[in-house]
């Protein structure tokens, strides 16, 4: 049995009517059963594009896409077997005119589910997105976060064997948009359910996904394991912290215990130029290193890694590297503030940061 | 002017009319599915012809097949001339493009989002395609009804193609122009007055109907 769901090989893909500048190229991807792939980057990285190259909704332009081993673009059953396995949340959700509960109810009746069983699944489903009740209700007064959990209802009412969830928070509340990634990790869990999702929020990535894939311009972003960083909480009464190499802190707010593993937003990262003479002092979270990799993108935002005793992610307008004097080698100096430190759980001993 | 003349009069509107605008819908919705979901070399002439096409006179059409159906023109052996059969055919060749433009019109409209998410809920592409036709329902009902109207309210086919066959051939716009020609003015009138009522009667009770189901 193959156990990949999916296998991308030198994928390429380009819009027939050019709508973006550039073709995503993968070399080479591969999706196991019950993996959470978090798809990362700005606006514009070609995350979306290739969600629905995964839901078979637009065909590579070149390379290949195996689901199961299998290229079901090679004839139009394997592609609808395929489309019923993995389905498609968008960021802007389609939903068709009628109720909720017709909305729903849609993947049950083109699969022939027995009619019975319909309340039943579309009911689970509407629980689990917390919308219970809400069969009868026109689609037509949704809110966006609404609408936005009708669709993931929708799809979790199919379970299917693939989700492929496009920004699956950006339009509900944090405290809702936790709660629905509890219930993306719980369906995964329990039910095996490979999802891949994308999101700006590289927090979020962290939290949900056991992979991280980072998007420029349509192309894998290599950086290693930067932002991420593991050790035992250190704390004094006031604030917390861990230390990933001795003598260096990463202070965060709150109180935790035991080891742990901590992530920084990239976009949370200040970087200045460093003039050799800048006294850290005792300001929590500012580290010194050189600019050892610089990349823009097509959204205006450039890509910095920053190496020193740590090595850290940062992204930033361009602009900004102008006024700042950011360059590659520059020595520069890193600040962040406690509150960007997200704790997103324990990590097994070894894995702290290079 | 006796009332069963009036009567069948309308009974042969509403027939040849009828069938004729759901002939044509069942060619143009279809077309015009394929319109909106499909580009191709060639599609805006297609366009451009259909929209041309909309703006034929009916006496046009009327000439043309009476020509085509004419006992010396190609399709003179099926013998349909002067019958109400003749009248229908004609009528959805005048009202085929109305119902591709209207529907056209009405598809491309729909979001793009509907079919995409269809299918990527597992619909096949004939049911993605039905999806699509449902979103766009009262649009294309209104094509239809555009087209009915049409079809109802001409006169020129109706009268070189079906003759003004009394109890045979003659519908209501036929009797109003000839009773108009007699000098019964006031008749003419009259059936102007209950075919007005009758388009609109139709138009309303088919929206209500179809409102109050939705």
């Amino acid at each position: 049995m193959n156990d990949k769901v999916y296998s991308l090989e030198r994928l390429g893909y380009a819009y027939p009517d050019g709508a973006l500048p550039f073709t995503l190229e993968l070399e080479a991807l591969d999706v196991e059963q019950g993996d959470i792939l978090a798809l990362v980057g700005p606006n514009g990285a070609g995350k979306t594009t290739l969600l629905t190259l995964l839901a078979f909704l637009n065909r590579p332009s070149r390379g290949r896409l195996l689901f199961r081993g299998r290229d079901p673009w090679q004839d139009e059953d394997l592609i609808l077997r395929a489309r019923r396995e993995a389905v498609l949340v968008t960021h802007h959700p389609y939903l068709f005119k009628g109720t909720v509960s017709d909305n729903v109810a849609f993947g049950l009746k083109v699969r022939d589910v027995p009619e019975r069983e319909r309340p039943a699944r579309i009911a689970e489903a509407l629980d689990l997105v917390e919308l219970p009740g809400w069969e009868r209700r026109p689609v037509a007064g949704l809110s966006a976060g609404q609408a936005q959990r009708v669709a993931l209802a929708r799809a979790l009412a199919l379970r299917p064997a693939v989700l492929l969830l496009d920004e699956p928070t950006a339009n509900v509340d944090a405290g809702l948009g936790l709660r629905m990634e509890a219930v993306i990790r719980e369906v995964s869990r329990v039910a095996g359910t490979t999802v891949v999702f994308s999101t700006h929020n590289f927090s979020q990535a962290s939290r949900l996904a056991d992979d991280i894939l980072y998007l420029s311009e349509g192309r894998r972003v290599e950086f290693g394991h930067e932002n991420c960083f593991s050790g035992r909480v250190g704390t004094d009464g006031r604030q917390s912290w861990i230390e990933p190499r001795p003598g260096l802190r990463i202070v965060f707010p709150g109180k935790a215990q035991g080891r742990v593993t901590c992530v920084i937003n990239p976009a949370d990262i200040r970087v200045f130029p460093a003039d050799g003479t800048s006294d850290l002092g005792n300001a929590p979270n500012a580290f010194t290193g050189r600019v050892t990799r610089m990349e823009t993108t097509e959204a205006g935002l450039a890509l910095v890694r920053v190496s020193g005793d740590l090595t850290f992610r940062v992204t930033l307008p361009v602009s900004e590297l102008g006024k700042g004097d950011i360059s590659l080698s520059r020595p520069v100096l890193i600040k962040f503030d406690p509150a960007s430190v997200d704790i997103v759980g324990t990590q097994p001993t070894g894995s702290s940061h290079d | 002017m006796i009332v069963p003349e009036v009567l069948f009069a309308i009974w042969v509107s509403l027939k040849t009319s009828g069938l004729a605008a759901l002939l044509a819908s069942l060619l143009a919705v279809p077309a015009a599915l394929f319109l909106a979901a499909r580009d191709f070399r060639g599609k805006r002439l297609v366009l451009l012809i259909n929209q041309t096409w909309m703006a034929a006179p009916t006496v046009v059409i009327g000439l043309l097949f009476y020509a085509l159906l004419s006992r010396t023109g190609p399709f003179g052996r099926f013998g349909i001339l002067y019958t109400q059969t003749a009248m229908t055919v004609g009528q959805v060749f005048l009202i085929l493009p109305l119902i591709v433009g209207f529907s056209y019109t009405a598809l491309r409209q729909v979001d793009r989002r509907a079919r995409t998410t269809a299918l990527t809920l597992g619909a096949s592409r004939r049911q993605a395609g039905w999806v699509v036709l449902r979103e766009a329902k009262f649009p294309l009902l209104v094509a239809v009804l555009a087209g009915f109207a049409r079809a109802v309210s001409e006169v020129g086919i109706a009268m070189m193609l079906g003759g003004n066959i009394r109890g045979q051939t003659r519908n209501i716009t036929t009797t109003i122009a000839l009773e108009t020609a007699k000098g019964e003015f006031t008749t003419g009138v009259v059936l102007g007055a209950v075919l007005l009522a009758l388009t609109l009667g139709i138009n309303f009770a088919v929206i209500v109907g179809f409102r109050s189901r939705d």
